[in-house]
């Protein structure tokens, strides 16, 4: 735990990024039971359903901490210690010694995949599955071990209990009922039926999980049935021996890295056929299964290859080699000493700068964000009423404090980016940077109306620049855009929309705005809105649109929430503005409101 | 059991009874405002937002290297309404632009005026001077595009156009 402690000091020093900051995002939207029930158990992040290791673990961590991140770390760190005991506690049985089961918690300490799982809380997932899997198998092996019926049964209880638990943290612990079976059936063979409801479990477990969330058929998260099967796991194999990603520190040569994973396989397999040959196999067997079924489900994501995938199916490389050190000791010659001391020497070097290299990265983005996301915390606290545009974010900044809008968790409903910034870096993927633009005729608008202050982000504080950003000549073309809930957007709108509300605004029957004309063909005008039942228990409602004076087709209303994209005629093309005027063919009037309502939008756009 | 009970339900009056910290901590942020400049050098980021365009990342903490189009806006000096001002622009063409496009012709553009251009046949530090009139220096501030005839193409690793590197630009009132 010490070394654990020591290694991975980067890592317990981490803040929070990217990923984290959806599931903090969770946080303020639960005010009810009902709304809890949703933000734990509801589909989300390509359909996964983890209630345990992200939603209640954020949730509960943001309740009681906020974005300090000490007690998350204190958590994820206490967990990968119980990992630790427990890799000990069955290396020992595994490989016969205590030292095996030592050295196995060792080695799994130096693993390069442990990196992300405890330096970046979303991660935490890989950490606890991976708990409640080892306390599943530990239970398992203690039962047959009872000396009698009531240990036995508590052992039982316990597998069930970490077992059914496991489920709350990662998908991957389905795979549990095959490990218990396999190592019922090479070391405690009269425990081979008990295993069978489990599996019962886990595919009733798949069945839901497939019905709620389907796998995806395209992107990276689809699955791939075919030989690339094996190359993935021919790239996880040379992850797990060596660094991920093949890294390697750059005083060292080239061929060291192959000849390394070359030497610590080669290693671990002349170990594994001695061990076979001896009539030892059962060990052996288990180690590699528990690698190739934690692996297995893993495998068809052929596009998605993480680096802290292999966490979980190290561990059985790990008893293996963890075994193979501790015999090599306890033999009576130096030779086996020498070697096995020459190959934890190896391994070492493969990971251990890498180790480093991926700490230091992952900390430096982390502070990074905690940079701009207390530093934004100061500026709202200067400006309340003022909406913040962000100068200076780079594609780093920009995915791991941006774009999970962690400013809504300090009550700011926008934070925007400069114009331009998705277009510094040359060529980088920005994903979906341009939601967050601020059109620079909108902004220098906002800057003259004093509704916005800007913030240079490229110091280690935020800097003020927003008199320096208003005397900038600024693109004074109308935005493509307009989020109707903005209010920065007001301007463009006619007189008669009334006041903000909320994400959205009502319209009365005809309502009039301002946005830019399309330079290209083949562009629509795309209306997004929603209206009330009370409205559409007459029929459908109609809206028509007219743009600078021409009418495009008008648009059917049947549900309560509405989406469409109209066509743009060619002759607005290329001209300096569009006026847009809509008119909703009936309103209603709500009680206590004096005036008839007709849609509510919340976007207006090009597409 | 009852104890166990009682130690539960103090624990759970503690922690509702904690007073709960922050969220989030506040940093404070620095709100002395830049000031535009009338001389902007490369190498200073905090005017990094008076290069309008077509300049790349400081390197070397002193220059950055442009595109064949850059812009760059700039603070009207005072006096300069009445007295006009001097442009100067210093930067250097390296001997692998010249190499390859024998010469390389810069001009420059007042908010849409344009000012005589001028061609370099060598490589080494240059500085490209023209006398403002008063009529171009009215306002606040300026914003002076310059373009360059020939750019080095995007090639290989570099992902960039490349045209020459900028040291400073700067107006002085005359």
């Amino acid at each position: 735990m010490a070394l654990c402690l020591c290694v991975h000091w980067l890592d317990f020093r981490a803040w929070f990024r990217a990923d984290d900051f959806a599931w903090f995002g969770l946080a303020p939207g639960v005010h009810s039971f009902h709304e809890l029930a949703r933000a734990l158990f509801s589909p989300r992040a390509q359909g996964t359903i983890r209630p345990l290791s992200e939603r209640a673990f954020f949730l509960a961590g943001y309740y009681l901490f906020g974005l300090h991140s000490l007690p998350y770390r204190m958590v994820i760190f206490g967990t990968q210690f119980a990992d630790l005991a427990l890799i000990l506690a069955i290396g020992r049985r595994i490989g016969g010694s205590r030292a095996a089961g030592f050295w196995a918690a060792v080695f799994f300490t130096l693993n390069t995949s442990t990196a992300q799982p405890l330096g970046w809380a979303c991660v935490y997932n890989e950490v606890l599955c991976a708990f409640f899997l080892l306390l599943a198998l530990y239970a398992l092996a203690r039962q047959s071990e009872a000396a009698d019926r009531r240990t036995l049964r508590r052992f039982r209880m316990l597998e069930w209990g970490a077992f059914l638990a496991g489920f709350g943290a990662l998908e991957l612990n389905a795979v549990y009922p095959a490990l218990a079976a396999g190592y019922a059936l090479l070391c405690a063979r009269k425990g081979l039926r008990r295993t069978l409801p489990m599996f019962a479990v886990s595919a009733v477990y798949a069945a839901v999980h497939m019905a709620v969330a389907p796998v995806p058929r395209t992107g990276p998260y689809a699955m791939h049935w075919g030989i690339s099967i094996l190359r993935t796991l021919g790239t996880y194999w040379t992850w797990t021996v060596g660094p991920v990603y093949g890294r390697l520190v750059p005083r060292l040569a080239d061929w060291m890295l192959p000849a390394g994973i070359a030497a610590l396989s080669l290693a671990l397999a002349w170990f594994a056929a001695r061990k076979v040959r001896a009539a030892q196999a059962a060990g052996v067997v288990f180690c590699a299964l528990w690698y190739l079924v934690t692996f297995a489900p893993l495998l068809p994501l052929r596009d998605h290859m993480a680096e802290y995938y292999p966490y979980i199916p190290a561990i059985g490389i790990c008893w293996l080699g963890g075994w193979a050190f501790a015999e090599a000791w306890a033999a009576p010659r130096w030779t086996p000493r020498v070697l096995a001391t020459a190959a934890a020497a190896v391994y070492a070097i493969l990971m251990v700068p890498q180790l480093e290299a991926s700490q230091r990265w992952n900390y430096a983005l982390t502070e990074r964000a905690r940079s701009l996301v207390e530093g934004l915390a100061g500026a709202h606290q200067r400006h309340p009423g003022q909406t913040i545009l962000l100068y200076g974010v780079d594609r780093d900044l920009f995915w791991n404090a941006v774009r999970d809008r962690p400013f809504r968790l300090l009550g700011m409903a926008n934070v925007y980016l400069a114009e331009g910034t998705e277009r510094s870096g040359g060529g980088q993927d920005w994903g979906d940077a341009r939601d967050f633009i601020l059109p620079g005729g909108v902004a220098a608008e906002a800057a003259r109306r004093g509704q916005l202050a800007v913030y240079d982000v490229r110091g280690p504080r935020l800097r003020n620049i927003t008199s320096q950003f208003a005397a900038l000549p600024h693109d004074a073309r109308l935005p493509e855009r307009i989020e109707m809930g903005d209010r920065l957007t007001g301007y463009l709108l006619g007189p008669e929309w009334p006041k903000l509300e909320g994400d959205h605004r009502w319209m009365p029957r005809r309502a009039s705005l301002r946005m830019a004309a399309p330079s290209s063909a083949g562009r629509s005008l795309y209306l997004r809105g929603n209206c009330t039942e009370e409205q559409l228990r007459e029929g459908p409602l109609t809206l028509t649109v007219t743009v600078n004076g021409m009418p495009l087709p008008a648009v059917p209303i049947a549900a309560t929430s509405f989406e469409a994209a109209v066509p743009l005629p060619a002759a607005v093309i290329g001209q300096a503005e569009m006026r847009v005027l809509l008119e909703v063919n009936r309103t209603f009037w709500p009680p206590g409101e004096n005036r008839g309502l007709g849609l509510a939008f919340g976007t207006i756009a090009l597409r | 059991m009852r104890h166990s009970h009682l130690t539960f339900a103090l624990a759970a009056l503690a922690l509702a009874g904690c007073k709960q910290p922050a969220k989030v901590q506040v940093q404070q942020t620095i709100e002395e405002t830049p000031q535009m400049a009338s001389e902007v050098s490369m190498g200073d980021s905090k005017a990094e937002p008076q290069l309008a365009g077509g300049f790349y990342n400081i390197e070397g903490g002193a220059w950055r290297w442009t595109a064949r189009r850059f812009t760059v806006v700039l603070r009207v000096p005072p006096g300069s309404a009445q007295r006009g001002a001097t442009l100067e622009f210093n930067f250097t063409i390296p001997g692998v632009v010249i190499e390859k496009e024998k010469n390389v012709a810069l001009s420059a553009a007042i908010d849409g005026t344009p000012l005589p251009p001028e061609t370099y046949t060598l490589a080494g530090p240059f500085t490209y001077k023209r006398d403002l009139p008063t009529s171009l220096l009215s306002g606040e501030s300026v914003k002076i595009e310059f373009s360059l005839d020939k750019a080095m193409p995007p090639a290989g690793a570099e992902r960039r156009e490349l045209g020459v590197v900028a040291n400073s630009v700067a107006l002085h009132a005359k």
